[in-house]
């Protein structure tokens, strides 16, 4: 009995976010009929989603393991700056394309590290060594660009980035892979079990003979290079990079991640829950839109789901606790 | 307060040095263009009033340059004082948050200056600080916002914003007048504003005068991923468009590359604030932006002149009255392929 | 059961009757019986896992009993919680002494009843009070307004003891006052336990210190396993011989497993020299050869445990070496220790050892599952393999091996922790309080289990709070008092009697 319902129980939420899009759907099939269920707006939806959904990935992991980090969305705006610099897109011109993303990853990258370091052998709050990076982040990123905005100008960027490889853009593209990679990561490899041992009981996997700092370090730094991923998406999309990229974006993707069933306190993550929670938001959006409705409203909606989302989760939790006992 | 700015910024220094550290490979972060170009100055002309006359100190305080339109307000201010030798600008550090603003202004009429030029994040909650100024004997010359009592400021220099609107619908007019049945679209900035608020009403009037209406309406926030995202929404709800209105240049690097993904260009698209990006594209024949409505950006450069005269007590040359006026509100022209060359001085890098 | 009170004339203020507490899984409490009378010390008596704390939180309102009685001046009462108690005039002082740092003293003792009108304190009042009180426990010179984080931890007990004061208390109860405090202190706490009850206030004294029992008790009921066996002894006609029989006397008799010997010439595997932890243990060496099991005997507090966890670099060691097979572990790192083949079975298995929502098999690979897989991917089907294998070995039930470690009884939980490191293979294996919370039935097949381990080649360290299971189980014991070995020799030649005297010996204040 108690068996079942452990195996039932994350079946069952998923169910619960299956059903709360197929709602939204319905809704907005309902409301604005081909304008909704079109390959065009569909894919719409897709690449909006798309950095929240990267970034989402990467905070999975960080979230799982009982952290929080709160800079990813000004180390997207940092690494968008930097990786549209004259400096950077000249250099792109004269070595390739690549120069561009690469330079993103490896901004995301080291600012992650930095708060791995922080976190895992400064011994600080993750809450308080994020939020440190999310200033100095923002800050950096204004200093270099100025306050401007920077249009990039590289045009083989652009023809990777903005092509549409059987009919669905490289970006939805790159949100399909690292998605599918990322839950490879945390079901099927020592990576994610890591994550989820040291999540669902730090002391116990110190004990155990588990590195935690090191692993800590990395997983910071895996959600540093989701920002910088979710950069190029940005500067793809815009195409421009600007010191604004990813303002509160942290918060879309804490949200995401935690309405798609991560536990905030750590030892249970769930990819797929994740890619739900981005998808209930992006497609949440649309529908508004398509109806032509206030902003004001659809955050309200937006509160709306995260609270029920939440209230879901405890009841859940709070019923496999009963039958196991 | 600006014991915790500097703070950041210290902070801030030793993560770029860090991260520069570490990221050599990655090239740095220079801007520097690779040809240096040469800055176009504009004529001054030159009037009696420009003459030295007693030495002036001016308080500026604005919000934070976080777009364009706001980083070209304070530097055309800045270089406005610097053409007058007998004008000393205290330039407070730009900032969002309504208290550091209004310690800022204290902080002036502690220091005891002659005169304060205020853009206000928030009029309404600028106004007591700013009427505190006034009863201390220092004119306030009123930027863009304005407060909520007329006492609280000498001199109010404001654009057009409800202009700015009927100049966009009229514009949209004209192109469109002969189609009742044309679908308009309205990209507006944020939308809890007034001037926002102001934008689109005019917008709507405007239309509404030759039998048209706002069809689809979205708001970002006047960020280039904001522009990005609400015009990709906005171009998958609306699979027909005739003609687009964006409220702000700024955003309008984000609603041009949503433009661009979508592949769509049935329609014409107008812009807002007039940044030398739109000026460029409007002089493109390809483009589908056709025209843009000019917030001018020189406001606050206009405020710091008033200042120096109000603090002179100068008459403004042009007009036969005595003393500065009470209200100036700039007009705002429509920029098209006719009339580009003519305000590209004026246009400000996004 | 003795009583001895010829005269019975006076009326006993708190009476417990047949109380039993049960906990999923253990039963802590199985008929206590309690008499405590107006204006005597009553001490309380037993060894760690007698009953003792389940007995003060039951008064304490912290728990509820299952079965049996509570009578304050002979009318029943329930206790729903903690305020309830302290408004029948129970109050505790807890060993960890729970006071608000960061408030000041006057703050401390009106915490929870603050004296205040419309939400607003009566400050002065508040100071006045306690000024009062404080004059009472003889301990003018302590200010109302200091905060309490800036005394010693003797100052801190005298605020609580105010704070049972300001709440009128009739019983005062004190779980191991003394165990904090140095000499001079002692002699201070027992002149103000005097002072109490000369007032007419009932204290229940619990201590480790027979020598201080007999110093300040009037009667001292004894607990063991749960369960009263002398109840209100008078402390000046019973010999300190016949209470330490008391404690130890088995009710229950645990099966343990035969003692084959080490071999003379067996290689020793841990070599332990000279370990020291802070003012927490020091000087502390111990040799453990292949097939040996070394039991280290203690007091709680004694330092035992943090021994077991110095070794495994779980806490960074300030002196003295540690070697397995005769290379020296780097201090402060697990993770070396486990890489040597050390392995540890945390005494807090739900905190430390277990992730209670993972599934069973997740949690016995927990230390192993980077070794089976391969290239980084999760071979989950040689861990359930292996999982499954030690399930079956060790007859942990249910046997499903996909159900969360949370459903399991204690001593499956226990057995699922010995399989974690059966699954790793140790050369080492530290035992801290295995049987601890596991029934009686299953304590004979993990000490069984654990002879095993050693006759396989591990070296094993157990820790125990219940003597006999040391001496029963192991070969060598080490005497832990006050973070020191007192004494180390065969398991054979020493008596429970013998380790409680050398554990209580020297530590009288």
């Amino acid at each position: 009995m108690s068996q079942r319902s452990a195996l039932m129980g994350p079946a069952l939420r998923m169910g619960g976010l299956v059903l709360a899009l197929i709602l939204l759907i319905v809704v907005g099939v309902a409301t604005a009929g081909e304008r909704f269920w079109s390959t065009g707006n569909l894919i719409t939806v897709l690449s909006l989603a798309a950095v929240t959904g990267v970034v989402s990935i990467g905070m999975t992991f960080v979230i799982t393991s009982g952290g929080i980090d709160l800079s990813v969305g000004a180390v997207v705006g940092l690494a968008s700056v930097w990786a549209s610099t004259l400096a950077t897109q000249y250099a792109a011109e004269d070595y390739g394309w690549w120069v561009i993303p690469v330079t993103a990853l490896a901004v995301g990258l080291v600012a992650g590290l930095i708060n791995g370091l922080l976190v895992a052998y400064g011994k600080m709050p993750a809450f308080m060594a994020t939020l440190a990076m999310l200033a100095a982040a923002r800050g950096l990123a204004e200093i270099i660009a100025g306050r401007q905005t920077q249009i990039v100008d590289v045009e083989p960027f652009f023809d990777v980035f903005q092509a549409r490889p059987l009919g669905v853009p490289t970006i939805v593209w790159i949100f399909v892979v690292v998605a599918a990679a990322g839950w490879f990561l945390l079901n099927r490899t020592t990576f994610g079990r890591r994550t989820v041992a040291v999540g669902g009981n730090p002391e116990a996997s110190r004990l155990a003979g588990i590195k935690i700092k090191r692993h800590t370090l990395y997983l910071y730094g895996l959600a540093g290079l989701t920002a910088g991923i979710g950069a190029v998406i940005l500067l793809a999309r815009t195409t421009a990079g600007s010191s604004t990229h990813g303002t509160l974006l942290e918060l879309d993707v804490i949200a995401a991640v935690v309405v798609g069933g991560t536990l905030l306190a750590g030892g249970r993550g769930t990819i797929t829950g994740t890619v739900l929670g981005v998808l209930i938001f992006s497609t949440l959006t649309n529908v508004f839109v398509l109806n032509n409705l206030d902003s004001s409203v659809q955050a309200i909606a937006k509160g709306a789901i995260i609270v029920g989302a939440v209230l879901l989760q405890q009841w859940f939790a709070s019923r496999e606790r009963v039958s196991t006992t | 307060m600006t014991s915790s700015i500097v703070r950041t910024r210290r902070v801030s220094g030793a993560v770029v040095a860090a991260a520069c550290a570490a990221l050599v490979v990655a090239g740095c972060t220079s801007n520097e263009p690779r040809e240096s170009e040469e800055t176009a100055t504009g004529p001054v002309t030159v009037t009696e009033n420009d003459e030295p006359g007693d030495e002036v100190v001016i308080g500026f305080s604005a919000p934070a340059a976080d777009h364009g339109w706001m980083g070209a307000i304070t530097s055309a201010a800045k270089a406005e004082a610097e053409k007058y030798e007998d004008v000393d600008l205290q330039v407070a550090e730009g900032t969002n948050d309504v208290n550091v603003q209004i310690s800022q202004i204290e902080g002036f009429i502690d220091q005891g200056v002659d005169a304060i030029v205020l853009l206000p994040f928030d009029g309404a909650a600028l106004t007591d600080v700013a009427l505190e100024a006034m009863e201390a004997g220092i004119p306030v010359i009123n930027v863009d916002r304005e407060f909520s009592s007329p006492f609280a400021a000498r001199a109010t220099v404001l654009g057009d914003n409800y202009g700015m609107g009927v100049s966009a619908g009229t514009y949209v007019c004209e192109q469109l007048g002969d189609n009742p049945d044309a679908v308009v679209a309205e990209i507006a900035g944020i939308d809890s504003l007034p001037l926002t608020q102001d934008r689109s009403k005019g917008f709507a009037d405007a239309l509404d005068d030759c039998g048209l209406d706002v069809d689809a309406r979205v708001a970002a926030e006047f960020t280039v991923e904001s522009g990005e995202e609400q015009t990709a929404n906005l171009l998958s709800a609306e699979p027909k468009i005739d003609a687009i209105w964006n409220h702000d240049d700024d955003q309008g690097i984000g609603v041009l590359a949503a433009i661009e993904n979508a592949g769509r260009d049935e329609f014409f698209l107008v812009g807002g604030a007039g940044s030398n990006n739109m000026m460029e594209e409007i002089q493109d024949p390809e483009s589908v932006v056709k025209a843009t409505v000019i917030y001018p950006s020189t406001q606050a450069a206009d405020g710091v002149k008033f200042a120096r005269l109000i603090a002179q007590n100068k008459n403004v040359s042009d007009l036969a009255s005595i003393g500065v006026p009470r209200t100036v509100q700039l007009f705002a022209p429509v920029v098209t392929a006719d009339n580009v060359e003519e305000y590209l001085p004026i246009g400000f890098d996004s | 059961m003795v009583d001895v009170d010829p005269s019975g004339v006076e009326q006993p203020l708190l009476r417990m009757r047949g109380i039993v507490k049960e906990f999923p899984g253990a039963r802590a409490l199985d008929g206590v019986d309690l008499e405590v009378r107006p204006g005597e010390v009553h001490c309380l008596l037993g060894q760690n896992g007698a009953g003792k704390s389940t007995l003060i939180k039951t008064l304490a309102g912290a728990h509820q009993p299952t079965a049996g009685e509570i009578l304050i001046d002979e009318e029943p009462v329930v206790i729903a919680n903690p305020v309830a108690a302290l408004r029948l005039g129970i109050a505790t002082i807890y060993q960890e002494l729970d006071v608000v740092d960061g408030l000041t003293v006057a703050e401390n003792i009106y915490l929870g009843h603050e004296l205040a009108t419309g939400g607003v304190s009566r400050r002065s009042e508040a100071a006045r009070n306690t000024r009062k009180i404080l004059d009472r426990l003889g301990h003018k010179e302590i200010s109302p307004h200091r905060e309490v984080g800036s005394l010693p931890a003797a100052g801190k007990q005298i605020v609580q003891l105010a704070r049972a004061l300001s709440r009128d208390a009739r019983v005062v109860i004190m779980d191991e006052p003394s165990a904090v405090l140095d000499s001079e202190e002692v002699g201070n706490l027992h002149r103000i336990v005097r002072e109490l009850t000369a007032d007419g206030v009932a204290v229940v004294y619990i201590s480790h210190r027979l020598e201080e029992i007999r110093q300040l008790g009037d009667r001292i009921t004894v607990l063991k396993d749960g369960r009263t066996v002398a109840e209100s002894l008078v402390v000046a006609d019973t010999p300190t011989k016949e209470l330490i029989q008391l404690m130890t006397g088995r009710t229950v008799e645990y099966a343990f497993p035969d003692r084959p010997g080490v071999a003379e010439d067996a290689e020793p595997v841990l070599e332990v020299e000279d370990l020291g932890l802070g003012t927490v243990f020091s000087d502390v060496s111990l040799t453990v050869r292949a097939g040996e099991i070394v039991g280290l005997a203690g007091l709680v507090g004694s330092g035992r445990s943090e021994i077991l966890e110095t070794i495994y670099g779980a806490r960074r060691a300030t002196s003295g070496t540690v070697r397995v097979g005769g290379k020296r572990l780097r201090p402060g790192v697990v993770d070396a220790a486990v890489a040597a083949g050390i392995g540890l079975c945390p005494e807090e298995r739900k905190s430390q050892g277990l992730l209670l929502d993972e599934p069973v098999y997740r949690n016995i690979t927990l230390s192993t599952f980077s070794r089976i897989a391969r290239g980084g991917l999760l071979d989950e089907g040689a861990e359930r393999a292996a999982a499954r294998e030690q399930v079956e070995a060790l007859d942990l039930r249910p046997a499903g091996v996909d159900r969360n470690a949370r459903t399991l009884s204690g001593g499956n939980q226990q057995k699922a922790l010995l399989a974690r490191w059966l699954v790793h293979g140790c050369r080492v294996l530290l035992l801290d309080e295995p049987t601890r919370g596991v029934d009686v039935g299953a304590r004979s097949e993990i000490y069984n289990l654990i002879r095993r381990l050693a006759d396989d080649g591990a070296a094993v360290i157990v820790v125990s709070s219940e003597i006999p299971e040391v001496l029963g189980l192991a070969d060598r014991v080490l005497v832990i008092s006050d973070g020191k070995a007192v004494h180390e020799g065969p398991a054979r030649e020493i008596d429970e009697h013998a380790v409680l005297d050398l554990v209580m010996e020297g530590s009288v204040a």
